[in-house]
């Protein structure tokens, strides 16, 4: 039983783990650009579905990542040139649009990837398992990507509280106009952001691949579920971004150990908590 | 003529093409006719909140998916009558709406992820409890309604009931949104904080919109389980939401007419571009952004510039409210 649960624990701190890398991009787009992006999911399964052929046509899982990540780079970053950019901080208008826009990728990828579900291969030194102390076993792979993500939240964190270009950042997110008028170019932050916003979503759809699979219909499940960890968390959070993954993340392992068929009400109960206690997440700001 | 006869002259000339429609058309076009008018509902049910209210929800097949689910589990396998089975649909559904109706407590973007998550909830429900709700399968061989002695025997017959159905909540609509309450919505969606600092206890109201327009949704559901014979997590998932969002701002938000004008444009268009393109789901996502892009006001707001630009010095009705 103790080990059953701490095995749970695991599942749910590696879900954590992808999570944070979807839920991470998505808060901080919309932090910076007060940009609603419903097409960050479509950017996961598009990056995982072209890593996947990058990997079978390479074999470097690495290379997989980079390619995923890239492709969905340059396609953010036509939608931010050709479409975002042309609607302005209309919220509604950004909604419908990015929803257009997922629809336009899940359709093209079922065209090309077809109906069926694709698993990334996992590099051949992360296959198998690992004995962890007390006589568990553990699939390498989730261990190896719980790291990931928690580096990947070490080096952001870092990265946005403790450098000078994080601060800059940080005072976009507060007021832009300021920060433009001390003669940053606003522009090119904006561009770096949402290069790794896009970059974070397709790597993550080629590391989320190899355990989740890809198929029709994961962009919005990936999506919607890292809106809860935005909810939960606070909207233009980092920190959020990182507790509310966490929260989550083991809330949706227990659930799915301890009531397979209602696993997705559990997701429920944290919102419904958070509404009635402090309905701009545990980060969130007064807007 | 003024523009009020025009209007006048125009509405009757619907009413009489809608009810004369099964002399003109096949069953194919009924049950298009059919369809456009429920899903009409469903997204007249979302425009209570983002026409009037302003608050865009991203979750109302959640109400319309569990009220279909309710109708169908007890119709099928309880044989229990329309008479009973119907208001429990609309009861089920409208009652997820109270508990779903706590996303009030926010506003704009937090509004449409909550609702979103929330109406993911339950698709993941149908979805997984497959026990209870027939998994991917749904539940099917609905049959159609009948009230004692009265039973409907055909598509064509069906199709009265719900232009009946729709016509009676397309007039109760319009006295919901004239009275003071309807009135105050729109107070609370022009300026909430001026609202309050009227008296107005702006929660409460925007609460009990939300519950009225779950209740809509949840009698588009029931209309639309008996319709189709059956259901399954499809009716629950996130594109059947925004879908209906996006026939109300296709049609116009904010009017009575829009949302049905929309349903018929966005699901006439899906008919006619599947019928030959096999991306169909593509070209719904281009209908999007094409709305955003070049429509924003959608089919009346359309109507309302080219009159502008035709006969200048006259108020468009998107502008004049």
């Amino acid at each position: 039983m103790i080990a059953a649960a701490v095995l749970q624990a695991l599942n749910g701190a590696s879900l954590a783990a992808l999570l944070f890398l979807v839920a991470s991009g998505f808060t901080l787009t919309f932090g910076l650009m007060r940009v609603v992006n419903m097409a960050h999911g479509g950017y996961y399964l598009l990056g995982g579905y072209v890593g996947l052929t990058v990997v079978e046509v390479t074999g470097s899982f690495g290379l997989g990542v980079l390619g995923g990540g890239g492709a969905v780079v340059l396609l953010g970053l036509l939608v931010d040139r050709l479409l975002l950019r042309r609607i302005g901080e209309n919220h509604l208008a950004q909604v419908l649009l990015t929803v257009g826009v997922a629809f336009v990728i899940g359709d093209v990828a079922l065209r090309i990837w077809g109906g069926d579900s694709l698993k990334v291969p996992v590099p051949p030194a992360l296959r198998g398992a690992v004995a962890l102390p007390g006589g568990l076993v553990y699939p390498t792979y989730r261990l190896a990507l719980l790291g990931l993500g928690a580096a990947v939240a070490t080096v952001l964190w870092a990265l946005y509280r403790r450098t000078q270009l994080g601060a800059v950042v940080r005072a976009g997110v507060d007021d832009r106009e300021q920060v433009s008028a001390t003669g940053v170019n606003i522009d090119r932050l904006f561009l770096l952001v949402s290069a790794l916003a896009s970059f974070l979503a397709g790597a993550a759809g080629v590391v989320g691949g190899a355990f989740l699979t890809l198929y029709p219909g994961a962009e919005w499940e990936i999506l919607i579920v890292a809106l809860v960890v935005v909810i939960v968390g606070g909207l233009g959070s980092l920190e959020g971004a990182i507790v509310g993954a966490v929260i989550v993340g083991l809330l949706d392992a227990y659930g799915r150990w301890l009531l397979p068929e209602f696993s997705y009400f559990v997701l429920f109960g944290p919102m419904a908590v958070l509404l009635l206690v402090r309905p701009r997440g545990l980060f969130g700001r007064e807007a | 003529m003024s523009l009020a006869g025009l209007r006048r002259l125009g509405a009757a000339a619907a009413v009489a093409g809608l009810l004369a429609l099964p002399e003109v058309a096949g069953p194919f076009w009924m049950g298009l006719a059919t369809q456009m008018s429920i899903f009409g509902l469903l997204a007249l049910a979302v425009d209570l909140l983002l026409g009037h209210a302003g608050l865009f929800s991203a979750g109302h097949a959640a109400f319309f998916a569990v009220a279909a689910y309710t109708t169908a589990i007890l119709q099928v396998r309880h044989d229990v009558p329309t008479a009973l089975a119907a208001p429990a649909g609309l009861l089920a559904g409208t009652l997820l709406g109270a508990l779903f109706g706590l996303a009030v407590r926010t506003r704009g973007v937090y509004f449409i992820l909550v609702t979103m998550a929330f109406g993911y909830v339950v698709w993941g429900v149908a979805h997984r409890w497959s026990s209870f709700t027939g998994g991917d399968n749904g539940v099917t061989n609905v049959p159609f309604p009948a009230l004692g002695p009265l039973r409907v025997a055909s598509h064509t017959q069906y199709y009265y009931v719900v232009l009946g159905v729709v016509a009676l909540c397309a007039l109760g609509y319009r006295v919901l949104v004239r009275s003071p309450f309807g009135l105050t919505l729109r107070g609370i969606k022009a300026s909430e904080t001026r609202m309050r600092s009227l008296g107005v206890d702006t929660g409460r109201h925007l609460y009990v919109a939300f519950l009225l327009s779950a209740a809509l949704a949840s009698l588009a559901g029931v209309l639309y389980v008996y319709y189709n014979r059956f259901v399954n997590p499809v009716a629950a998932s996130f594109p059947v939401s925004v879908e209906a969002a996006l026939m109300a701002i296709v049609g116009g938000t904010g009017t009575l007419a829009g949302p049905f004008l929309g349903a018929v444009v966005v699901l006439g268009l899906r008919n006619w571009v599947s019928s030959f393109f096999e991306l169909y789901a593509a070209a719904m996502g281009l209908v999007f952004i094409a709305t955003v892009l070049w429509a924003p006001g959608g089919v009346v707001g359309l109507a309302g510039r080219l009159r502008a630009r035709w006969a200048p010095g006259a108020v468009s009705p998107a502008t004049a409210r």
